[in-house]
């Protein structure tokens, strides 16, 4: 065991300070995921975006039977809630019946990968050690984590040298626009498992809701001819969104993209307007892109620049044709590439 | 040695080439040139032979050579190093010739400066010119960017107040909600009703408000995908 030591140290002292550099910003991101996993931890933070604050808290323990159990908590407004304890997540929002789903993500402010395998950011990002400095009065470690092309933004992480835990992010362009924040504002780690917790593992969760039918994946009419490279299809759906202009609901197909730290929707559906000039707005990192070309409404939504989100959106075109309708469409499809 | 130099300085100042090739004399004068004991000899030489001829002029101007250098000193750092080679050219053959006869040369200084003085304006100009298209470029760079934030900034603002979230404590939600998704629906599209009227009696137009919502249906629908999709992962 120590000769093996020995020799890795040997080989860590062979390669290149480059390598050296990247392999110490991965390794400290791995610890940041084994941290977030097995520590009992009680934390505030606040997400800084439009110009506005959001605290939260966040709780997490290791409960009986080796059980993950966690709770984020927005402060601030109606209440908005993500528990979990092991599989079961639970979203308790103001304009819904809280659910429950089987899951091993957990969405919240903080991105789910972190609390994952990291070397699957590694197709389309670079993990860079920077330096120290003083975050939240603790010795934190600065790791960017830098998008390889221009299609994306680029994460800063600030973690603790002591627990390996997040201290601050911050995701911005590539230009270094700073587009949204998160500070953690009180970190506090602990052998025991916290009162809360302890209460919460007696709670019982609203009822898990079966998505069997949201796991089929339908074949749609429409496909996305271009995406930055390592998105890969997530699921693909028809559904209903809520249009609040008419009144009533809208049938979209729906495509969700990921690569692996950033989520991206794309919505398509006819439309009786002819045209609408492209249309967005930000809501901090993420960008919503909406236009309509020759009767095609399609809409982005993701974490991407506006740029790409235009990009993916003029690339959409008719998948194969099956029957007359899907022909008219295709024939508009291909005057929109014109 | 220098004897032998000395003896053929004499000759050019005499007029006379120390050899037939031309090529030993212009190495002479450029050793002259270099050497500040064969220049001072040189120098000397004219200036007995200006006394010897009875051509010392009423005020004595002996380091004349030197104010000339200093003078070309001064000039030619502006220049391009086409331009600048061309007024050494001048400068050397004017040396040659300096006090062969003080008219000449101030005639042939005057040549000289005038042509240093349109190398300077050119190179003035085309320093000029250089920052102003890099302060182009960058202030061009600079107001796109500002375009660009004045975009981000007003779409900010249109979906900031637009935020479903903050229009539901109105109608309470702490009240009972009944388990019907739907009608929880048409109550969001109520109160987008009153949100629209809101937004006339503000004078917003109405296309804006439509727009937000759209964006903001999308926005809502991507969280919750995105909330549903980890499912499938």
């Amino acid at each position: 065991m120590k000769l093996s030591a020995f020799f890795l140290l040997l080989l860590s002292f062979n390669v290149s300070a480059m390598t050296a550099d990247k392999e110490s910003a991965k390794l400290s991101l791995e610890r940041l995921s084994n941290s977030l996993r097995q520590l009992n931890f009680s934390t505030s933070f606040v997400v800084v975006k439009n110009n506005q604050a959001e605290p939260y808290h966040w709780l997490h323990g290791i409960g009986e039977n080796e059980q993950e159990l966690e709770i984020f908590t927005r402060l601030n407004g109606p209440r908005l809630d993500v528990l979990r304890q092991g599989d079961v997540v639970s979203y308790i929002e103001p304009d819904q019946e809280p659910y429950s789903i089987i899951s091993s993500d957990v969405r919240s402010p903080i991105p789910t990968i972190f609390r994952g395998d990291i070397s699957e950011l590694e197709e389309s990002y670079r993990f860079i050690s920077v330096g120290r400095s003083r975050i939240l009065g603790r010795v934190a470690q600065l790791i960017r984590v830098v998008s390889k092309d221009k299609y994306r933004y680029n994460y800063w992480l600030w973690l603790d040298q002591k627990t390996g835990l997040l201290l601050k992010m911050a995701v911005l362009t590539r230009q270094g626009q700073l587009l949204e924040q998160i500070q953690f504002t009180h970190i506090e780690v602990d052998e025991q498992l916290s009162e809360n917790l302890k209460q919460f593992q007696l709670t019982e969760l609203p009822a898990v809701i079966d998505l069997t039918m949201q796991r089929q994946n339908k074949a749609l009419s429409w496909q996305v001819g271009w995406l930055p490279q390592g998105f890969s299809v997530v699921k693909s759906n028809q559904h209903k969104i809520n249009s609040h202009n008419r009144g009533r609901d809208k049938a979209v197909e729906f495509m969700l993209f990921s690569d692996g730290l950033v989520e991206v929707s794309v919505y398509v559906n006819p439309s009786q307007e002819k045209f609408r000039a492209p249309e967005f707005a930000s809501d901090g990192a993420t960008m919503v892109f909406n236009q309509i070309l020759q009767g095609i409404e399609v809409g982005v939504v993701g974490d991407i620049p506006l740029a790409t989100a235009k990009k993916i959106a003029e690339s959409i075109s008719p998948a194969i044709i099956d029957n007359a309708k899907a022909n008219d469409l295709s024939s508009k499809g291909d005057q929109k590439h014109d | 040695m220098s004897e032998i130099k000395s003896e053929s300085i004499s000759s050019l100042v005499d007029n006379y080439s120390p050899s037939t090739d031309e090529s030993i004399s212009a190495h002479l004068v450029d050793n002259m040139l270099k050497d500040e004991d064969l220049s001072s000899t040189w120098q000397n030489y004219h200036l007995i032979g200006d006394v010897l001829r009875d051509e010392v002029p009423q005020s004595l101007q002996l380091d004349l050579s030197e104010t000339i250098s200093a003078a070309i000193a001064q000039e030619a750092t502006i220049l391009s190093p086409n331009s600048s080679m061309k007024t050494s050219g001048k400068n050397s053959h004017l040396s040659k010739q300096e006090s062969a006869s003080i008219s000449n040369n101030s005639t042939e200084q005057q040549t000289n400066s005038v042509v240093d003085a349109t190398n300077r304006f050119k190179a003035k100009i085309s320093n000029l010119i250089k920052p102003m298209g890099q302060v182009a470029i960058a202030a061009s760079a600079a107001a796109l960017m500002i375009v660009g934030v004045q975009n981000n900034v007003t779409d900010n603002s249109s979906i900031t107040p637009s935020q479903v979230v903050q229009t539901v404590p109105l109608s309470g939600y702490a009240n009972p909600v009944s388990f019907n998704v739907q009608s929880s629906q048409g109550q969001q599209s109520q109160q987008s009703k009153q949100q629209a009227q809101q937004a006339m009696n503000e004078q917003l137009a109405s296309e804006r408000v439509a727009q937000q919502r759209r964006l903001q249906a999308l926005l809502k629908d991507h969280n919750q995908q995105v909330k549903l999709g980890s499912n499938i992962k």
